[in-house]
């Protein structure tokens, strides 16, 4: 190797039929253009083909997306430079060895969309994946990174992984879905790992009638257009880092091509954004005051603040307020602040071997007395009797999948 | 139709701590001690108010202020190689504060002294002298401020001085920016400055040499995210332990204000977007430098949080003449950094925050 050539040629193993794996192509372009890189580009439609055969390829470097675990394996015998692409791992063992990896990292574009549907003032959260294969481990990672977070927030996060759709069993695959669906807890959150996979999940709510944004607040992640413009309700997505996943990659395989090495170089490339539209905007249009009572609201109910310190907060006089939500919400603040603190004192009962009392106090209540009243007249019944209305309705597990599981045992 | 408002309150120092307040449910907090800023409210895309400017709990630590949070910097910020310099044939060895080299003003700087405050109806304006012979530095200058917040969410600083005997000057506003309010690191905040060149460093953080930033991690000419670019692999990253670097701006239409400083008319250089929070920040400047700082050595450093800062847990775009001009081989750059009686220095810095989603 006397002789460095001035024109590298470069192959792009990718999928280029989706919109994750070509804005990293157009990333990877970019930072061409920005350089005085000079390569000759080698990129197939069908990369399958180009594997076989792959190590007795005659270039000078590879940048491949190692979604599919053929890839590393084809590639573990090539002895050019190779800079590997996928997703993050939470267990480390995930990455392939000894090549520098640029990763999507999947815990912070479910992080960024499991923040947005709590700001959207949701409190169930559920996860729409993907059948486990593969080459998808990515959508894995991304249920675990949902499990981990509600775990940590000591939420019940519902996962679904559906199944595969063929045309042979759409219409299965869609009842499924919706059976799902009308299981779950309203008003409920949901992650789609994916902008195809939450489009399903749209179509499903809007053939059997549930509310979205009101009942289902549906998110994504790709932000891909075409699955914007397949829905009726505008689809909110996250916004993978996949430019800069692609500059980032060419960059380091442009060092590489002058004689670097990085075996042990992980890249990992956050989000960039989230659109935000109709799919996830639980509180439709309210006004800027409203919202941050709101806010404060659901911090603080239960440490028993007054219509007074909610308007402090938002700097308006009280009677401006109540005048916000009058019009918006059609109720007082004292209601808002009395459904937020019942609600709180709602889930504390549920929990087994939680005591009246203690609720009352923890959840912003004078007195027991008042709790009780509270219950009375907006339930109907005394805060025991929810109690044990609960407990009765726990002994039947919830989760569609555990039922299920059930069901076929008592069959066998 | 703009409205804003001050208030003030006195510190147990004695200092005094004036809040500027806009329509939107934005309040700047600034210290008449150093004209500080000190704290910046401003709501997120949710209506959720954070303070998203780094500081320290309390007054008592903004006296000593080494980590420099939100000072006004002068009579020359950033470095100066071995606080050394020469003018109009006269050799000065100034105060050196970092290792051998002169960094912000020294034990003169202005983010050390009390201001005064004047009345003035566009916002608050507060005006210091510092003596001849201040850290080393020739001639009494008189440094006058005026900060401003807009219902648009900008917060324009002027900067105006003079002085009675030529003087090295450079200055800036040292805020230390975390959009998420800092409930973590900036590393996931996406940047975008308008330069095509960055000044190299020797290990001393002294510029060397100014280079293209194509092809390199300094290339945020298209947003991209912090975090990413200090994982690539680099030796001026290696050097100053992250991003510590003056952006060579973009040339702007040529502004008339002040001809002899080669300075530029206001535009925007830089924008800061936290897709968490929805906040972004875009710094407009008439300066040619942006020295943009990572936050390295935050590490470790208590501020008015629970838990001490944490490495990159804020970031610095701080609008300015180049890191050691005065030092510059090349005339013209020198001259340009010096006041001399009968001109007046102004520079024009503005920081506005809004809401994306």
């Amino acid at each position: 190797m006397a002789r460095v050539p001035t024109v590298h040629r470069i192959a792009l193993l990718f999928n280029g039929n989706k919109i994750f794996d070509r804005e990293i192509i157009a990333g990877i372009g970019e930072y061409l253009s920005s350089t005085r890189a000079s390569w000759d580009l080698y990129l197939e439609e069908d990369f399958r083909c180009r594997l076989q055969g792959i190590e007795r390829w005659q270039g000078h470097g590879i940048i491949a997306e190692y979604d599919d675990p053929a890839t590393g394996e084809a590639l573990s015998r090539v002895k050019l430079p190779v800079v590997a692409i996928g997703g993050s791992f939470a267990d480390p063992a995930g990455y392939p060895q000894d090549r520098p990896y640029v990763a999507t990292d999947n815990y912070k574009l479910i992080k960024l969309a499991y923040d947005h549907l709590i700001e959207a003032g949701l409190q169930n959260f559920a996860c729409y994946s993907l059948p486990a294969a593969g080459v998808n481990r990515w959508a894995q990672e991304r249920e675990c990174a949902f499990e981990m977070l509600t775990q940590r927030d000591g939420i019940r996060g519902y996962i679904y992984r559906g199944v595969d759709t063929t045309p042979q069993s759409w219409d299965f695959s869609v009842e499924q879905q919706i059976a799902w669906l009308r299981s779950l807890p309203k008003p409920i959150g949901i992650i789609a790992v994916t902008d195809a996979r939450a489009r399903q999940l749209l179509q499903a709510c809007l053939f059997a009638g549930i509310a979205v944004p009101e009942q289902v607040a549906l998110i994504g992640i790709d932000n891909d257009p075409l699955a914007r413009t397949l829905t009726r309700v505008p689809l909110s997505s996250v916004i993978q880092g996949t430019v800069e996943m692609g500059r980032t990659a060419a960059h380091l395989l442009h060092q590489m091509l002058h004689g670097a090495r990085f075996p042990d170089t992980r890249i990992l490339v956050p989000p960039v954004g989230i659109n935000v539209l109709a799919s996830t905007r639980h509180q439709a249009n309210h006004h800027p005051h409203v919202m941050q009572a709101m806010h404060f609201i659901r911090q603080y109910a239960c440490q028993g603040i007054k219509t007074e310190q909610v308007a402090d907060y938002v700097g308006i006089s009280r009677s401006s307020l109540e005048w916000y939500f009058r019009r918006e919400l059609g109720r007082s603040v004292h209601d808002e602040i009395l459904h937020f603190k019942l609600d709180a004192a709602k889930r504390l009962l549920a929990q087994a071997g939680s005591h009246a009392a203690e609720i009352a106090v923890s959840c912003g209540f004078t007195s027991v007395q008042y709790m009780h009243a509270v219950f009375k007249r907006e339930l109907g019944c005394t805060p025991r009797e929810y109690q044990e209305q609960q407990a009765a309705a726990n002994d039947a597990p919830l989760p569609p999948a555990k039922r299920s599981r059930k069901k076929l045992a008592a069959i066998e | 139709m703009t409205y804003f408002s001050i208030s003030s309150t006195a510190t147990d120092t004695g200092n005094r701590l004036y809040t500027l307040s806009n329509g939107r449910g934005m309040r700047v907090v600034i210290s008449d001690h150093g004209a500080t800023l000190i704290s910046w409210w401003a709501p997120d895309r949710y209506g959720r108010e954070a303070d998203i400017l780094l500081g320290y709990k309390t007054d008592e630590e903004y006296r000593a202020n080494p980590a420099f949070f939100g000072g006004l910097i002068g009579r020359w910020g950033n470095r100066i190689a071995n606080g050394r310099f020469s003018m109009d044939g006269v050799d000065y060895q100034i105060h050196r504060n970092e290792n051998d080299n002169h960094l912000h003003g020294g034990e003169g700087g202005f983010h050390l002294m009390p201001w005064q405050v004047q009345p003035d109806p566009e916002g608050l304006r507060m005006t210091l002298v510092s003596p001849h012979g201040a850290a080393g530095f020739p001639g009494n200058v008189l440094t006058s401020v005026l900060y401003r917040l807009d219902d648009e969410g900008r917060l324009r600083i002027d900067y105006a001085a003079t002085t009675d005997a030529p003087t090295p000057i450079n200055l800036t506003s040292h805020g230390y920016f975390n959009l998420n309010g800092g409930v973590s690191d900036i590393c996931d905040h996406i940047l975008s400055i308008d330069a095509d060149a960055y000044l190299q460093v020797d290990r001393t953080l002294i510029p060397e040499r100014m280079a293209e930033v194509a092809g390199t991690p300094f290339d945020f000419r298209l947003p991209a995210p912090i975090g990413p670019r200090l994982a690539w692999p680099d030796a001026q990253l290696k050097v100053a332990g992250g991003f510590d670097h003056c952006y060579c701006l973009r040339q702007g239409e040529s502004g008339a204000a002040d001809g002899a400083r080669g300075i530029q008319a206001l535009r925007e250089v830089a924008t800061v977007y936290d897709p968490g929070s929805g906040r972004e920040l875009t710094v407009s400047t008439t300066e040619n430098g942006l020295q943009f700082y990572s936050g390295n050595f935050l590490r470790g450093v208590q501020g008015r949080g629970e838990q001490p800062y944490g490495i990159h847990h804020g970031f610095c775009l701080e609008a300015q003449a180049y890191p050691d001009q005065i030092n510059s081989p090349d005339n013209p750059q020198r001259e340009a950094v010096i006041l001399r009686p009968g001109q007046v220095y102004s520079q024009s810095t503005v920081y506005r925050l809004s809401v994306r989603d």
